[in-house]
């Protein structure tokens, strides 16, 4: 097995909110390895973004880890870190950045519209990397370069309004590059941008992650995207991960019944004339503590044990577990939709 | 058989700024939308894709070309009457629902604000009755009417504001992206609701959107439109399995597909503006395959279909 880069184990994150206890993750424990893409897919208010976030101490004010540890083990010096651990924002400096980079979904809004782009790229070189201003300003042209940025001496100078929405997610990457970190997050990199154009940087971001030797956690809503780029693939429903496994064992042996719906209500797999399959109900309110499974409500062919006891993760293969009683080897024998079958046969195109 | 044309757009020219400043978001653009169909229109951001439906709504003014509506001009100056009649009969649906409502109205006003000003006379509770009606057809509770747009989710929102379009009895409805902004299963839900509406209210739609994948699903008839201009047109699943135009082709071939074995082996392809060559023969409107349109000069129809 490869080597480890992150342990998350047994997290849970609560937010304060009027009074009242959101229960924003639930138990979660993760591995992430070194040089892979690991793409976290779930609907908005799944707890994607909040669950990413506690690995650089971006939570908002109302929101504590009440529970589980966070190891990195990539620090220079070969310590691990236990992330929950550090209170001072002087603690997280070393962290932030420097050894784990975000990317946002926006790039306008991550990007200072008074500041030319060469300026803020290296800022972040000076700040990370241990140059003078003209070592600093020549690896900031390579970067340019990198994240395919023609003409890096005259798009050096410019502002962020002279580039296109693509143009200023990559220079967004160039800057998280120029942290030099082991681990980088893309939350929704690709949502604000136009189809071609996130090809490309999806394209690019694989490129970077070997050029880099990165760990890349990909937050994404999308499972055409999450195809195209993932090594491994952890769906998160309610605060938890409801199944993990490869890409191929997600896509063409899925197990859990949320992901099933998922992949169900794809737009590429409908049929013209008919109607597109929709999850019924809305996700649980997590200021509630959610008994048994968190799907079992929207999930038509749930089981009885499943609105009672929440179901332990059962291994499917090494790779491959999911948290469904539907793998209890007393469970009845429920098939996954025809659209698996169809997927697996490579019935879409 | 002949189909009945609802509306049909004629080299219609929409630009914008003066003089030096002047940049064209349209350029020469034809199209005809069939009664009862869903026509699509794709294109990226940049595209006037959406300059199109606002043109088409009287939104914005056009600089050259006609907009017919069952035959009649609604574009440029138009009787009063006309204006009535065009804007009870095409509706709109927008993007995006948080920013589509009026934060300060209740859902009860923001659905039946356009009833209001056409029927001056109506009662209060016939207009409570329609509200109602309009809110339980988009799948929302009566109780709905009495409370604020922040009280509801992404897709809730979206229903109001379908409820707002429908309730005005519209033969024709202009949707601008309206699910871009939404989660997939939720999506779904949407698009569900539109095309129950289409087949039981006999609804026209004109369906902007960015993203094949949605408008194969939804559309009966798509044109592509790159920088203004509409390079490619057929009905959906010859324009799918069939794309002629490079650019069709660099959009389809970007749509990610759910199969990671796929995406892995898939050959990424890019358009490139440069690669025509249209100094000395320049491009034209071309049926390539029957209903099948593609804007190109003679060599390049010659080579694209081999």
């Amino acid at each position: 097995m490869a080597e480890k880069m992150l342990t998350v184990e047994n997290l849970e994150i609560k937010f304060d909110l009027r009074g009242k206890k959101l229960n924003a993750i639930r138990g979660i424990s993760l591995d992430l390895y070194k040089g892979e893409i690991l793409a976290i897919v779930g609907e908005s208010g799944s707890g994607k973004s909040v669950f990413t976030k506690s690995f650089m101490g971006l939570l908002e004010q109302n929101g504590k880890v009440t529970d589980g540890t966070i190891m990195y083990y990539g620090c220079d010096d070969g310590v691990p870190v236990e992330l929950t651990s550090l209170k001072k924002e002087k603690e997280w400096y070393k962290i932030r950045g420097h050894e784990i980079a975000m990317i946002m979904q926006d790039p306008m809004t991550s990007l200072n519209p008074l500041k030319t782009i060469g300026a803020q790229i290296m800022e972040a070189v000076l700040l990370h990397q241990h140059l003078n201003r003209a070592e600093a300003k020549a690896k900031t042209l390579e970067y340019l370069k990198d994240v395919g940025i023609q003409d890096p001496e005259r798009r050096f100078e410019q502002y962020p309004h002279e580039f296109s929405g693509g143009m200023r997610q990559r220079v967004v990457i160039a800057i998280a590059i120029a942290c030099n970190p082991q681990i980088l997050i893309c939350d929704e990199p690709t949502t604000a941008l136009d189809v071609t154009i996130q090809a490309q940087i999806l394209d690019l971001i694989k490129e970077l992650r070997h050029k880099y030797k990165l760990s890349v956690i990909l937050i994404t809503h999308d499972l055409g995207v999450v195809a195209n780029i993932a090594d491994r693939v952890a769906v998160m429903y309610a605060g938890d991960i409801v199944e993990i496994g490869t890409s191929e064992d997600i896509f063409y042996d899925p197990r859990h019944p949320y992901t099933w719906a998922l992949l169900s209500s794809l737009p590429q797999i409908g049929v013209k004339g008919e109607n597109l399959f929709s999850i019924p109900g809305t996700p649980p309110n997590l200021f509630t503590e959610v008994k048994g499974d968190a799907f079992a409500p929207r999930n038509p062919k749930a089981l009885k044990i499943d609105f009672i006891e929440r179901p332990p993760y059962f291994e499917v293969s090494p790779t491959h577990k999911a948290r469904t009683w539907l793998l209890d080897p007393r469970a009845p024998k429920v098939d996954p939709p025809e659209v698996v079958e169809k997927i697996r046969n490579g019935g879409l195109i | 058989m002949e189909r009945e044309v609802l509306l049909e757009v004629k080299d219609l020219d929409v630009s914008f700024g003066e003089k030096k400043k002047r940049y064209d978001a349209v350029k020469k653009v034809n199209f005809k939308i069939y009664k009862g169909e869903t026509f699509g229109l794709v294109g990226e951001s940049g595209s006037g894709k959406t300059t199109i439906g606002r043109a088409i709504m009287r939104i914005i003014p056009t600089a050259g070309g006609e907009i017919l509506y069952k035959g009649e001009k609604i574009n440029g100056k138009i009787s009063k009457e006309l204006d009535h009649k065009v804007i009870r009969e095409i509706q709109m649906i927008f993007q995006d629902p948080q920013a589509s409502l009026n934060e300060r109205a209740k859902v009860d006003y923001i659905i039946s604000e356009g009833l209001m000003n056409f029927e001056k006379n109506l009662s209060e509770e016939e207009r409570l009755k329609r509200v109602d009606h309009a809110l339980s057809e988009v799948g929302l509770l009566p109780e709905f009417a009495s409370r604020f747009p922040h009280e509801f989710s992404g897709g809730q929102r979206q229903r109001i504001g379908i409820a707002r379009a429908l309730i005005m009895n519209p033969e024709f409805i202009i949707a601008d992206e309206p699910i871009s902004a939404l989660d997939v299963s939720v999506r779904a839900q949407v698009l569900n609701l539109l095309s129950d509406m289409q087949k039981k209210h006999q609804i026209t739609y004109l369906f902007i959107a960015h993203d094949l994948s949605v408008m194969r699903f939804i559309t009966d008839r798509i044109a592509v439109i790159h920088k203004g201009e509409i390079v490619e047109m057929a009905e959906t699943e010859e324009l799918v399995t069939n794309p002629i135009h490079p650019y069709t082709r660099a959009l389809l071939s970007a749509i990610p597909m759910p199969d990671p074995r796929h995406e892995r082996s898939k050959k990424l392809l890019v358009y490139d503006p440069d690669m025509h060559d249209y100094k000395n023969s320049p491009p034209s409107w071309k049926e390539l395959a029957p209903e099948h349109y593609v804007l190109a000069n003679d060599k390049e129809a010659q080579e694209w279909v081999k």
